[in-house]
């Protein structure tokens, strides 16, 4: 019963992932890779990862889709030349290139035949698993994989609280820095009427001087009592 | 039991993503397109990493769910490539007034 579905999914997410790749509108390419990433979610339930499965919808569709749909509003061609479309002679080339990757996976993937002299485990070929392990009543229900599939979305937050900490934090400070670029790089350096100079100025930080060295801290550094108050 | 998923499966399919991502950054003129395809690829590698996490025998002492980790941590990477790669199409529309990675030439010798 599950295989059909998976059959399924699979074919329309190829289906979807061909769509966005070669669709002449950009919207639809959008709208199609809306579509692929639903099939990884499906994909990830699947595998018995639902809470990765909420994520990829969550992350995926609702914020990544939509930036790319703000991004082809934003960059309407102004000069008239067709870039949607697929010069005819790069179609071979790139068909060719995509294919023979496609090959050369396959063949790895078919004739993998695991690690020499390590355990039974590691050395089984990808080709011979066919089953995963077993989670349900008939398996052992101690194994902290079942544990931690029953349990997903607390599992995550434990390892992400201690083992994964460092890489958290990691992350945090990239996507605070990726926050912080993306505000820099679309920062128009034009018109007075900018809103982000605007907001800048409302809140004190433009123009950005830096202050004089040697110098006493000025009084819109001074202390944080006065820091809220209106200064006239 | 029923039959279930092989790993294969999950691996071709995968690798069929990723060719397909890999034919969308090649053939396509639009910036925003390339990105579209450099997140099918990112989504292909992460089908296989949690394939690999359900289908496998997780080394002793690596945690219970080292796949969905990681996936996790990609996903993350791809929203702020996202958001940056937006930004530096944005900033590039502005100064050559066209969406269209063979303008952004500057940096050509």
């Amino acid at each position: 019963m599950i295989v059909p579905i998976f059959v399924l999914i699979s074919v329309i997410g190829l289906l979807a992932a061909l769509g966005t790749v070669l669709s002449r509108n950009l919207v639809h390419a959008a709208l199609y890779l809306v579509a692929f990433f639903f099939t990884i979610a499906c994909q990830f339930v699947l595998l018995e990862a639902e809470f990765l499965a909420a994520i990829q919808v969550l992350v995926y569709i609702g914020a990544v889709a939509i930036i790319l749909m703000f991004g082809i509003m934003l960059t309407r061609n102004i000069l008239g030349d067709d870039t949607t479309s697929v010069p005819a002679g790069w179609k071979l080339p790139a068909g060719l290139a995509s294919l023979t990757l496609f090959g050369v996976l396959a063949y790895g993937i078919s004739n993998h035949t695991g690690a020499h002299g390590s355990a039974a485990t590691v050395g089984t070929a990808w080709s011979s698993v066919s089953q995963r392990p077993g989670i349900g009543p008939d398996a052992d229900p101690k194994t902290p994989r079942a544990v931690a599939i029953a349990n997903m979305g607390k599992t995550v937050g434990d390892e992400m609280m201690t083992r994964y900490v460092v890489g958290f934090e990691v992350a945090g400070l990239l996507l605070t820095a990726a926050i912080v670029g993306a505000v820099v790089l679309a920062y128009r350096d034009g018109a007075d009427d900018d809103p982000a100079r605007r907001v800048l100025k409302a809140v004190g930080l433009f123009p950005p001087t830096p202050p004089p060295p040697g110098r006493a801290p000025t009084p819109a550094a001074g202390p944080a009592a006065t820091a809220g108050e209106p200064r006239v | 039991m029923t039959q279930d998923i092989p790993l294969t499966w999950f691996l071709y399919f995968a690798s069929a993503s990723f060719a397909i991502g890999l034919m969308g950054v090649l053939v396509r003129r639009n910036p925003i397109a390339v990105l579209m395809a450099i997140e099918i690829m990112l989504n292909a590698a992460n089908i296989n990493l949690v394939a690999f996490w359900r289908y496998g025998t997780p080394p002793p002492g690596e945690g219970p769910i080292t796949g969905v980790m990681l996936a996790i941590f990609v996903i993350t990477i791809a929203a702020a490539e996202v958001a940056v790669g937006i930004g530096l199409i944005l900033l590039c529309y502005r100064r050559w007034h066209a969406s269209d990675v063979d303008r952004y030439d500057t940096m050509s010798g």
